[in-house]
């Protein structure tokens, strides 16, 4: 693993498109080619409007690269930072901090990715480094799902409307386990906590987690992102993380403080 | 001719900006070091620094409102000893001037933080943070009551000969009177000020959305606060006044030096700008070329 602390840039929005209902992928142009290193699981922070409000960025996973100097996000309208993000329009020229935090350690061996919900932002990104050989996706419902094409994915939907009626962890039982050497994990922390509880004990010390925690400055010296640390006291998710081995989170606590 | 205006001093030392980075929204500054963001800094004001480690409040400790932050992040810190050793000594690599700034939790804290620190040569002073809860007053902030911010300046200034500001708070007792004892105690400036209380609630659950309720509020909102209680204080101590609160682009920093503001301090506005600073100096440098020109 290792960290970056990427420069703030200012970009170009080079496409803005609704995938899926509230979601959109939006592709920045950074006119340079800083982020051409950047690991899968890494993240930037966005600055949703030149005004003073928000007063902090957005964070967003990167989603993947296109060329050497254009770097993709794919993200959901949840609040105000993201609902000013999902109005700008091709062209609009707006602030980038990345590539930010630790990405996967890309280890050799076959890889399960599990994602839940819009947890699947960059899994894409990490398949296309790592040797992946199958990805479970769950969603509450079919339109929530992302895409992955070329992948082989599982997928399974609360409501049934596609693939398994259930959860991502009713999937668990169709993995080739024998061919899978690590695993990657990203969604709610719910979810997460609920994957690590069910995969195979041989598996636990070679699974990374992304995390996420509301984050003020994302570089590192504010304090705000804690994360509960299985040593004791707290880990940053913007430096420590996002990606986390799943044996250094204290999951007990995560789940119960998160809300 | 115009280059007087453009320097700035405080303690004996000029600088070729006003503008220093507030406690809590910097670490120790080796952050920004490493990202080559700390052009146009004056001073970097640690974090707060503690006898013993603090691992600070659960999540969620930052939550946004739709005009500023509340943060409650618990003076998290690994204590003054690993300070000592494990961060003082690359904080010599800075290109200015390190205050630390330093908490407790009983009026004797912060001296025995201080009588530490003085066997490192890196602080060019210190910043006492009365506005923490004293938790043998009932919570209140030692900053309150003018009585226990003499005797903690009166403490401090016994273990060092080095210049220290007492970062007082807005939130209760008398912001002057307490300014007053400072200078009283022997303090060498005093910061104005800290953060708001403040608060939010989900009123769907009624579940307050900070772990810990209540937070301090930072945000370009409170700039006007600032200004006036900068105004008033500088009116009546001798000592320097160290501006925090609200400053977010270059025409604040200008108004809070004319409010009377010695330096100005910028928190929030780093942790969304990591190169602030030297925006901030550039966009000063510019009114006050058209002013002057
Ligand atoms: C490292 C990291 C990577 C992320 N990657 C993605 C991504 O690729 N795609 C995506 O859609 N979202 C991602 N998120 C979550 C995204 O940052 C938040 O949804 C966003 O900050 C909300 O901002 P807002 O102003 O729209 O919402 P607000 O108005 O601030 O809040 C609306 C809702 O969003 C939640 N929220 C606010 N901030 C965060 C946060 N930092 N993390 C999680 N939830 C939050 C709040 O609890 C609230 O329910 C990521 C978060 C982190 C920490
Ligand atoms: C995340 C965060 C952490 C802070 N931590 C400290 C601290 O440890 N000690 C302190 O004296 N002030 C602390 N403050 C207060 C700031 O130093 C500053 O006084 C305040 O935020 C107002 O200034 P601003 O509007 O420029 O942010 C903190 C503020 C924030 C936002
Ligand atoms: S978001 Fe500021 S330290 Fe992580």
């Amino acid at each position: 693993m290792m960290t970056a602390q990427g420069p703030d840039l200012e970009v170009t929005v080079l496409e803005n498109r609704e995938i899926l209902p509230g979601v959109h992928s939006m592709v920045f142009r950074t006119h340079g080619n800083v982020y051409a290193d950047s690991l899968p699981g890494q993240f930037l922070q966005v600055e949703v409007s030149p005004g003073p409000f928000p007063v902090t960025r957005r964070p967003l996973t990167i989603d993947g690269l296109h060329g050497d100097d254009c770097v993709r996000v794919v993200f959901e309208s949840v609040g105000s930072g993201t609902s000013m993000l999902a109005f700008k329009p091709v062209g609009t020229s707006l602030r980038i901090l990345g590539p930010l935090g630790r990405g996967y350690e890309l280890r050799p061996g076959g890889w399960l990715l599990i994602g839940g919900g819009l947890g699947a932002a960059g899994l894409g990104f990490l398949a296309s480094r790592i040797d992946c050989r199958s990805v479970l996706l769950g969603a509450a419902t079919s339109s929530r799902l992302l895409p992955l094409p070329g992948l082989p994915v599982l997928t399974a939907t609360e409501d049934g409307s596609r693939g398994t009626h259930g959860l991502v962890t009713d999937l668990l039982g169709s993995v080739e386990w024998t061919a899978i050497e690590n695993v990657a994990v990203c969604g709610p922390v719910g979810m997460m906590d609920a994957v690590i509880r069910q995969i195979p004990e041989r598996l636990l010390g070679m699974t990374q987690v992304s995390t996420e925690a509301r984050m003020g400055c994302g570089y590192g010296v504010c304090e705000g992102c804690s994360l509960p640390a299985a040593a004791g006291g707290y880990l940053k998710c913007c430096t420590d993380g996002p990606v986390i081995p799943a044996a250094d989170i204290d999951w007990e606590r995560w789940r119960g403080g998160n809300t | 001719m115009t280059s007087d205006i453009r320097s700035w001093s405080l303690w004996g030392r000029k600088f070729t900006s006003p503008v220093m980075l507030a406690s809590g929204t910097a670490g120790f500054g080796l952050e920004l070091l490493e990202r080559g963001s700390l052009a146009g800094t004056a001073i970097v004001v640690s974090k707060a620094t503690t006898l013993e480690p603090r691992e600070g409040n659960p999540p969620p400790r930052l939550v946004e409102t739709r005009f500023g932050l509340l943060n409650s992040v618990g003076l998290a810190n690994p204590g003054v000893d690993a300070v000592m050793e494990n961060i003082l000594p690359s904080a010599a690599m800075l290109p200015c001037p390190l205050i630390v700034n330093v908490a407790g939790k009983s009026e004797r804290e912060f001296a025995a933080v201080v009588d530490r620190l003085e066997g490192s040569s890196i602080p060019f002073g210190y910043e006492i943070n009365v506005s923490c809860p004293n938790v043998a007053a009932g919570g209140v902030a030692f900053g309150a009551s003018p009585e226990t911010v003499d005797r903690i300046a009166r403490m401090v200034r016994e273990v060092t000969d080095r210049p220290f500001s007492v970062k007082l708070t807005p939130n209760e007792g008398s912001l002057t009177e307490s300014a007053r004892a400072a200078e009283e105690g022997g303090a060498n400036a005093v910061t104005v000020s800290n953060t708001y209380l403040g608060m939010r609630i989900d009123w769907r659950t009624g579940k307050p959305l900070l772990h810990r309720s209540v937070g301090g509020y930072s945000s370009p909102a409170i700039l006007p606060m600032t200004v006036a209680r900068v105004f008033t204080v500088s009116s009546c101590v001798d000592i320097p006044v160290l501006a925090s609160g609200g400053a977010t682009c270059p025409e604040d920093i200008l108004e809070l030096l004319a409010a009377g503001a010695a330096m100005v301090q910028v928190g929030t506005r780093v942790m969304r700008r990591p190169d602030a600073a030297a925006e901030l100096l550039t966009g000063i440098k510019n009114f006050l070329e058209e002013t002057l020109s």
